[in-house]
């Protein structure tokens, strides 16, 4: 009976509703959706840094976190490391590397490059590199072939089917060095990455260092973002402390700090839309209630207790805002399915591959985003209430019944 | 039905000052009045003698600054404000000048309202809410809306709600005031057959003289204190 009493009072006065109701649907539609683009970027850069170099999971020889030389090497090719992650259900795939610093060098420039040795194989499984190419092979057949980021190629001036030279220090502390052709060129989300990435057959490089069969790193994807951890402490718990296992978060404690920071951002947001909803929903049910003193009296004289009445305001608050928050989330959700296929930046494309974000961002949605803001609207709902709530009551019903 | 010799209602000394910024007004001085079961009475008075005060006391709508009302023996002042909360819900029923029904209610839905606060079962609910509507000649309009009714009709409906949870007694303020003649004259032919065939005690408060015509005791009070309290012969 409050109920229906309570929805039926917002009816009174539908302009007054429905204006309430417009504030606050566009306020959580606005909030959710800027929620979805921001935590769509967000989620693209960690992606991005996952599935181009990161994976979910590295393991190192102990020591190469502090200081990555070449003497901190995983002796035997990895293989323990591997064996311990595919002792589990959690992983998806693996693959080993090697990795130094080293200078590509053409005809026409030369630049500070990254040097990673790779399994062709199997890096396609961790990252997406191979599916990143835009021109020439993945590797091909031929021995001495590299696999440039295509901005790396452009300030070295050269294409597939080029030459260029990699000098390196190798594990013995000697200057060295080896002639490949580029077999193809690559582009993915961050243009840091495609500046400074060289990568060459795992035993080339290998053989280039001097690491044997040695790998620097072994690099793991688990099946899915909630078995990372579970997966990560089951190779620690199998190895020991001959070696690292990091994952991605440990690895990149800024991009973990970004997300943090925008899941934040995204609370300061909503707060603010619901502190302003407070004082709307309060405003329009004190002068709702104001409007019906001397019917509340009159339903107190009737034998409806003061808490009976409390109840009634509480309800009224609680009803404008969950309709108000529920259109505003459908509103939100049909925005951000409406463009699910990503919104085209590609006027900032620079811009935004230096931070890892690819030039289209689509929205993403967790279903805390739509869960939270109704428990959230409730608690604002009931708090925004009170203070009519208490005024509704203030008055014996005689008095109340005086008024007009 | 007329009215019995067991006290329903008894008002003992009742005083009520208003202070309105430094005015002190004695609105209720002393006022002693017992009602007994099935009276068909009306506390009569001009403006400003203190019946509808009286009325907020006798119906625990306001609490006075001294003296006692008892209900069946129950002393309002012994009970919380829940309680009497519940004591009107329970025991008494009003009719108001202005009908004060729930502008958002059908006519039965005003009626079942009370009812719905005692909690009782729908289908009991609606059926003596239909009985009620049709007692007071409105059977057929329970789905309309106050404002769809007109004064009398909206009259009818508030007193069909105060007598729809059997109350002790009801209680109406000045229930002709906002009517024209012949539709008051209609509502208190209803109310007194509600009195004569269903037993319910009635205690109007007005100055209109059709009501204290039609009541069969008149309680007269003048400048807060009963002057009067003329019973008339049963008819």
């Amino acid at each position: 009976m409050l109920l229906r009493l309570a929805w039926r009072n917002l009816w009174r006065n539908p302009r007054r509703t429905t204006i309430m109701l417009i504030a606050v649907a566009i306020g959580i539609a606005g909030s959710l959706l800027s929620m979805a683009v921001n935590y769509g970027m967000v989620d693209q850069m960690v992606r991005t840094a996952i599935e181009t170099e990161l994976g979910h999971i590295q393991i190192h020889a102990a020591g190469w976190e502090a200081d990555p030389k070449l003497e901190r090497i995983l002796a035997d090719g990895g293989r323990a490391a591997e064996r311990a992650l595919a002792s589990g259900p959690e992983l998806r795939a693996s693959t080993r590397r090697v990795r130094a610093d080293g200078l590509a060098i053409s005809a026409r420039g030369s630049a500070g490059v990254a040097v990673m040795g790779v399994d062709p194989d199997r890096e396609p499984g961790v990252t997406v590199l191979r599916d990143a190419l835009i021109d020439g092979e993945w590797f091909g057949t031929s021995r001495l072939r590299a696999v440039i980021g295509q901005a790396l190629a452009d300030q070295l001036e050269v294409g597939a089917g080029d030459k260029i030279a990699v000098s390196v220090q190798d594990a013995l502390g000697e200057l060295t060095g080896g002639g490949f052709r580029v077999a193809g060129t690559f582009r993915t989300s961050s243009s840091d990455f495609d500046r400074s990435t060289v990568l060459l057959r795992l035993g080339e490089a290998q053989e280039l260092l001097a690491l044997g069969g040695g790998v620097t790193e072994v690099v793991a994807v688990a099946r899915d973002d909630d078995v990372i951890d579970p997966l990560a402490s089951r190779a620690e718990m199998s190895l020991g402390e001959a070696v690292e296992v990091r994952t991605w978060s440990e690895l990149q404690p800024l991009l973990l700090y970004m997300v943090e920071t925008f899941d934040m951002m995204a609370w300061y947001l909503y707060g603010a839309v619901f502190i302003a909803m407070a004082f709307g929903i309060a405003n329009v049910l004190l002068m709702s209630v104001h409007e019906r003193t001397r019917e509340i009296g009159m339903l107190r004289a009737m034998g409806m207790r003061r808490g009976q009445v409390i109840v009634l305001v509480v309800l009224e608050s609680l009803l404008v805002t969950i309709v108000g928050v529920v259109s505003g989330l459908a509103i939100g959700l049909a925005g951000a399915l409406a463009l699910r296929d990503g919104i085209d930046l590609s006027a900032f494309a620079e811009g935004l591959a230096s931070y890892g974000v690819a030039p289209r961002i689509a929205p993403v949605l967790r279903a805390s985003d739509l869960l939270i803001p109704l428990v959230v609207a409730g608690f604002t709902a009931g708090l925004a209430s009170c203070w009519p709530a208490v005024r509704a009551t203030r008055y014996r019903p005689a008095d109340a019944l005086r008024r007009s | 039905m007329e009215g019995g010799t067991q006290v329903l209602l008894e008002a003992v000394g009742l005083v009520k000052v208003y202070d309105t910024r430094g005015v002190t007004t004695r609105a209720l001085d002393g006022v002693d009045l017992e009602i007994a079961e099935g009276e068909f009475s009306a506390l009569a008075g001009p403006s400003g003698s203190g019946k509808t005060t009286l009325l907020n006391m006798l119906g625990a709508l306001d609490v006075p600054d001294a003296g006692s009302v008892r209900l069946d023996g129950e002393d309002y002042s012994s009970l919380s404000t829940a309680d009497q909360s519940e004591l009107r819900l329970r025991k008494l029923g009003f009719v108001f000048q202005a009908y004060n029904l729930i502008p958002v209610f059908t006519a039965r839905e005003n009626v079942e309202f009370v009812m719905e606060l005692q909690g009782v079962a729908s289908a009991a609910r609606r059926a003596r809410a239909e009985e009620v509507l049709e007692q007071v000649g409105l059977g057929g309009l329970g789905a309309k809306r106050p404002l769809e009714m007109s004064g009398g009709q909206q009259q009818r409906v508030a007193v069909a709600r105060s007598i729809a949870s059997r109350p002790r007694l009801v209680l109406a303020d000045e229930p002709t005031a906002s009517l024209d003649s012949k539709t008051a004259d209609s509502l208190l032919e209803l109310m007194d057959r509600l009195n004569r065939d269903h037993g319910v005690t009635f205690l109007f408060s007005t100055h209109d003289p059709r009501v204290m015509e039609a009541a069969r005791r008149v309680v007269r009070l003048q400048d807060g204190r009963v002057v009067g309290d003329e019973r008339k012969a049963a008819s």
